[in-house]
């Protein structure tokens, strides 16, 4: 009796012609995801079944790979050979004491001398007479014990669901440039665009001696725990604090995160392009706070021509909470380093930036030199 | 490096590590509570260290010593061992570890007083006074203030509290005094608090002085060591390396004093006034020497301080939690001024040299910071 993991798919099953490029790329998703642990994964039809790994290590394996967008489900089972005896035995190890259940069986090896409506009625009628304590119920049972006959001689006992993270597979939908503030809403943002199968890099601006070093190792830590779902990411990180310095010396105070937004996105689209991102993804929410109005988003796009996704754009505070937590970031987002200095925060940030008057605005920076001068700051860290 | 951030700890005394290393090797490592030969060895270690410590603040005898893990532990068991009924008075420049000791006695229903300060940083005698009365369990007050360096009375204040009500018990936590400045315990101060890291020992040993018969209770149960009162095998290596630095940092006191007095007097002299502004007062501690940068940022100036070769301390943070410091604002300073505060501190190992190469380094880049931000 050989303990197993069986992980079901997503969305890969509504593919056409394609359907074999998406499992590729997701299984080599799982195969990644489960680097540096012992294991081999097969592909029966329709879903993936990981062997002949470390038994102690079989929680582990379940908790990275519920990780991997494009898993539905997982469970952990049971490798048998495919008779009777075998079978009822393992289901009997995994039944419950009490309660209500239903056997269910598919049926791949249709040599089998037992139908699937056959085996269930066996196991089943042979579980009540062993549980006193068991009844059936064939509509909402309490636990479901699956068998899965294989036409290799072995069959597959389990019962019980993991929810995997859903989504696609990243890696067939391209490559995006992730802004990374620190606080709670860009790690979410990245999330729901990886999910959406999107590699993503990740872009955090620090404006040290402004913000402390805390503050970095915060980001860090985000990007590291988005990199468990990404299958690893790589953070670039670029000093702004000239370019702050430079906004705050020569340009109206209340146009700090305006201009600061631009200069942002234009270093963004730069890196894009070195690193063949196809668009810049952001945590803008809109109304959230003064420069995530209309009239700032518009400000910002100005600057950069490759699209700009803001997935949380029509959500409220508390869902991006609620997905934070649910992620695993929040509590790393709201450990309290300032990440953009307010040093420099303006007491009233312009609301409705108009676009004719932050153009004239920042006609007074040396901007190319300024972004030059912020790319050569450029430090990538690898997880 | 210019190491300025002595308040925060002091390099672990070389001499006096070596001489302790013994305890971490096959020869000393052994439990004092076993019972063979090299066990009770290392048992009568840590009692001369004991003696040693008691005879360097508590010559006149009457004291006890309990070695604890940390000075926030000594005053937590301090203060939660004399506390629990009536009120406790306190003021409002203590050290975290008391201060946030006090917020918790609070939340578990007992009344807590905060005597204000004056601005010199130093408690409102009269104004402490005034709040202890006859309900009064216990009063701590902080010897030295680890931000400003202010000393308070301790000896007067105490015998005050007595007089006012005998059975208060009398806590200071002396971390930054001890060693430092000329004091010895006297019989109204019930309870005492003391650290190694702050005078070249190392971290992880600390010490609650206990006049005889004041009340304390353990918080730490477990094989009795310590006459009960903090179970926990000893830490034989860091109780001898503290015996030894803080031997030498006592034989050393008043050459150390001078010393210090002489770099403390050559920053105040020769910061530039136009940006800063001395915060400590004359009479405080020579050790610690609190400045403001008024409109500047503390932490900001502080990283440029590092990137140039100089490591202080401050008292602001880049933090949207505890961004003032609370005893600054408590000493009224308005928080523009308590945005800029830097800690510079000094140590027995601190030299002429490193003060004269950090005053001018201190004043440029402030007036670096100041023209970035203007």
């Amino acid at each position: 009796m050989e303990k197993v993991i069986i992980v079901r798919y997503c969305e890969i099953h509504l593919k056409g012609k394609n359907r074999g490029y998406f499992e590729k790329v997701f299984m080599n998703n799982l195969e990644k995801a489960l680097t540096g642990i012992r294991h081999e994964m097969r592909k029966p039809s329709g879903r993936y079944v990981v062997e002949n790994f470390d038994e102690e290590r079989a929680d582990e394996i379940v908790g990275r790979l519920s990780k991997v967008f494009g898993t539905h489900t997982l469970s952990i089972g049971y490798k048998v050979p495919a008779d009777m005896q075998s079978i009822y035995e393992t289901v009997r190890s995994i039944a419950p004491a009490e309660g209500t259940f239903k056997v269910e069986t598919n049926r791949g090896d249709k040599k089998f001398p037992l139908t699937s409506m056959q085996i269930n009625a066996e196991i089943g009628g042979r579980l009540l007479s062993d549980i006193p304590s068991l009844r059936v119920d064939v509509h909402d049972p309490q636990t479901v014990l699956n068998i899965d006959v294989r036409e290799n001689g072995t069959a597959l006992v389990f019962g019980g669901f993991v929810k995997g993270a859903g989504g696609m597979p990243v890696g067939t939908a391209g490559k995006g440039m992730l802004l990374l503030s620190g606080g709670i809403d860009s790690p979410v943002a990245g999330h729901m665009i990886a999910k959406r199968g999107m590699v993503l890099e990740g872009l955090h601006f620090h404006s040290y001696p402004y913000t402390n070093m805390q503050a970095r190792e915060k980001v860090e830590e985000l990007a590291r725990i988005l990199s468990e779902y990404t299958g690893g990411l790589t953070l670039n990180v670029v000093s702004v604090t000239h370019i702050q310095e430079e906004i705050h010396r020569h340009c109206p105070e209340e146009m700090m995160i305006t201009l600061l937004r631009r200069f942002m996105m234009r270093i963004a689209e730069r890196l894009c392009k070195a690193t063949g991102a196809q668009c810049i993804v952001t945590g803008e929410s809109l109304g959230q706070v003064a420069s995530q109005t209309i009239e700032g988003m518009t400000s910002s796009n100005a600057v950069v021509s490759l699209p700009v996704l803001r997935p949380l754009v029509g959500f409220d505070k508390t869902e991006i909470v609620e997905r934070s937590r649910a992620i695993g970031t929040f509590e790393t987002s709201i450990r309290p380093f300032e990440d953009c200095c307010t040093v420099f925060l303006p007491k009233h940030p312009l609301i409705r930036p108009k676009l004719s008057e932050v153009e004239a605005a920042e006609s007074k920076l040396d901007v190319e030199a300024l972004v030059e001068e912020a790319m050569a700051s450029l430090e990538k860290v690898r997880f | 490096m210019i190491y300025l951030d002595n308040a925060a700890t002091t390099v672990p005394d070389a001499g006096a590590v070596n001489a302790a290393l013994q305890y971490l090797q096959p020869q000393g490592f052994y439990n004092p509570s076993a019972l063979y030969r090299a066990g009770f060895a290392a048992h009568k270690a840590v009692e001369e260290a004991r003696k040693t410590l008691l005879s360097l603040l508590a010559p006149r005898g009457g004291y006890e010593l309990v070695f604890t893990g940390s000075g926030s532990e000594a005053d937590n068991q301090a203060i939660f061992s004399c506390a629990h009924r009536g009120n406790f008075v306190t003021t409002a420049g203590e050290h975290a570890a008391v201060y946030n000791t006090a917020k918790e006695l609070e939340k578990r229903g007992v009344e807590v007083r905060f005597a204000p300060l004056l601005p010199d940083g130093r408690v409102d005698a009269a104004a402490l006074l005034s709040l202890v009365d006859k309900e009064t369990s216990c009063v701590s007050v902080i010897h030295v203030n680890n931000e400003t360096g202010a000393v308070n009375d301790i000896a007067a204040l105490s015998a005050a509290v007595k007089k006012i009500n005998p059975s208060a018990a009398f806590h200071s936590d002396g971390v930054q005094a001890f060693g430092k400045i000329f004091f010895t315990l006297g019989q109204d101060i019930d309870l005492y608090t003391v650290s190694a890291h702050k005078i070249g020992g190392v971290r992880g040993v600390a010490g609650l002085f206990r006049k005889k018969g004041a009340r304390l209770s353990p918080y730490i149960f477990g094989g009795g060591q310590e006459n009960g009162l903090r179970s926990g095998t000893e830490n034989t290596f860091a109780i001898k390396q503290f015996e030894l630095a803080a031997q030498k940092k006592f034989s050393s006191l008043k050459e150390d004093l001078l010393r210090v007095r002489s770099f403390n007097a050559a920053v105040r002299q020769g910061l530039d006034k136009n940006i800063f502004r001395i915060l400590s007062s004359e009479e405080a501690s020579p050790y610690i020497l609190s400045v403001s940068a008024d409109g500047l940022r503390g932490e900001v100036l502080l990283h440029m301080l590092d990137d140039a070769g100089v490591m202080v301390g401050t008292g602001s943070a880049c933090s949207s939690k505890n961004r003032y410091s609370r005893v600054m604002l408590a000493c009224g300073l308005n928080e523009r001024a308590a945005d800029g505060v830097l800690r510079i501190s000094f140590a027995a190992t601190t030299t002429e040299e490193e003060v004269s190469r950090a005053i001018p380094i201190i004043n440029s880049c402030a007036a670096a910071l100041a023209e970035r931000t203007k």
